[in-house]
């Protein structure tokens, strides 16, 4: 199954709204999850529980202020900024990317399409990617060639904590040795083949 | 199924074809007429209590050779043994590296990750080897020695120095698991390697791993089952005539 990416979009204006919900209709795999106006209580948890991808969004529409919010969005979130010919320079700067609302349709899905297409690589590693950060990590320094010792050490863990993970890995994974792992790393691009020739 | 020696063995085969290779390791081949187990054994001078207690634990894993343990030589288990290393190391292995090396061929967009699994493989291949040589330069010597002294009846001071330093129990111990990787390779190629432009080779791959890791499960049953408690019960001899 492809990877999907989840879109939330914070616009008051109903025809924006449309708008953008149209376009995203456009592209393949995108899933646009909620949309709101931007006067919901707690936005910001109710935005980070649905993991989304990017968030879409138009500055005025924002009540607190805008830097807390983009910093408050989970980091995992490209934030893109819905701007006008009158937004200023110091909101547009706050922005990963930005879409114009006086753009036309072919101007917008191209860069939507860009946005998109970095995302959608940046998420390829993932894919079939049943592991928590955590064991990404432990993964990671495993494959590298350290001991179960060295990464406790490294990720200021327990030993015991370390095997823990190292289990949990292999039961996830369907694979026991370490030179299997490494396969598995590289092909997930967890590691890249120069980290381990050094 | 039991396998018993007034069997024809080729109703036998018919039955479990994976026995083959196994057969073969005796120096029975395909052709080998309609005779019975006990008919063929005795034709081609194999034990035929040694050959039904091989084909038993091959053919069934609950299978448990306890009560044949003390009726055949250690020379004809060790025999066995080197034979099935020899079909392990220059047949089974060998074809599945050409296999995998034939799906590195056929896939040009995906060569660099298959040859990641060619690497993998042959990387096992080292270490299997590594287990093999050990058994078979370092385990089995101290086996034919430990046999030699009990037939004389005198045992020398270097034997008494090695058993202290090393005995089977620590082979037994040190006996690791040689079908970790297979497993391993069976999950890359099943669940993260990219699909094959032809799958018929995945296929055969897949086929010759679970049929060696399977091969290979029986043996280390037969090396942990047979020739450990074999082995334990001449140390134990060898003690009792030291004192
Ligand atoms: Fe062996
Ligand atoms: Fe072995």
């Amino acid at each position: 199954m492809a990877q999907k990416i989840t879109v939330i979009v914070i616009e008051r204006s109903y025809l924006l709204r449309s708008g953008i919900e149209g376009l995203l209709k456009e592209f393949q795999g995108m899933h646009l999850a909620e949309i709101y106006d931007g006067t919901e209580k707690n936005l910001i948890q109710k935005i980070n529980t649905l993991k989304p991808d990017c968030v879409i969004v138009n500055p005025k529409a924002i009540t607190d202020s805008l830097n807390t919010f983009v910093r408050s969005v989970n980091n995992e979130a490209t934030v893109i900024g819905l701007i006008s010919g009158n937004t200023a320079d110091h909101i547009k700067s706050r922005f990963a990317n930005t879409l114009h609302i006086k753009d036309g349709k072919h101007e917008l899905m191209n860069s939507l399409s860009q946005i998109i297409g970095r995302k959608k690589n940046n998420k390829a590693p993932n894919k079939n990617q049943p592991l928590t950060e955590r064991e990404l990590t432990v993964l990671k320094n495993i494959t590298l060639g350290l001991t179960n010792q060295e990464v406790a050490e490294k990720l200021f863990l327990s030993i015991h904590t370390v095997m823990t993970h190292r289990k949990n890995i292999t039961k996830k994974l369907g694979i026991k040795t370490v030179s299997g792992l490494t396969v598995y790393a590289l092909l997930n691009k967890v590691i890249d083949i120069q980290d381990i020739e050094q | 199924m039991r396998i018993e020696k007034d069997m024809k063995l080729a109703d036998v085969i018919h039955h479990d074809f994976s026995l083959i290779p196994v057969i073969n390791r005796f120096g029975i081949h395909l052709g080998f007429g309609d005779g019975t187990i006990e008919e063929i054994c005795i034709k081609k001078s194999v034990n035929t209590e040694f050959f039904l207690t091989i084909l038993n634990t091959y053919h069934d894993p609950q299978y448990f050779p306890k009560k044949h343990l003390q009726s055949f030589h250690t020379a004809t288990l060790i025999e066995y043994l080197k034979k099935a290393h020899q079909f392990y190391t220059e047949q089974k292995i060998p074809e599945i590296q050409n296999l995998i090396f034939r799906l590195t061929e056929e896939s040009a967009q995906h060569k660099d990750r298959y040859q990641l699994a060619l690497n993998f493989f042959k990387e096992y291949q080292e270490e299997f080897t590594r287990h093999i040589d050990r058994e078979e330069k370092l385990v089995y010597p101290y086996i034919y020695e430990l046999e030699k002294v009990i037939e004389s009846g005198k045992v020398p001071e270097k034997l008494i120095r090695r058993m202290e330093a090393y005995s089977i129990m620590d082979y037994e111990d040190e006996h690791d698991n040689v079908e970790e990787k297979l497993f391993d390779l069976k999950n890359l190629i099943i669940k993260y390697l990219p699909a094959p432009s032809n799958e018929s080779t995945s296929y055969r791959i897949l086929l010759e791993l679970f049929d060696l890791e399977k091969d290979l499960r029986e043996h280390a049953r037969i090396e942990d089952m047979i020739l450990v408690p074999k082995v334990e019960a001449m140390e134990f001899t060898i003690q009792k005539m030291i004192r």
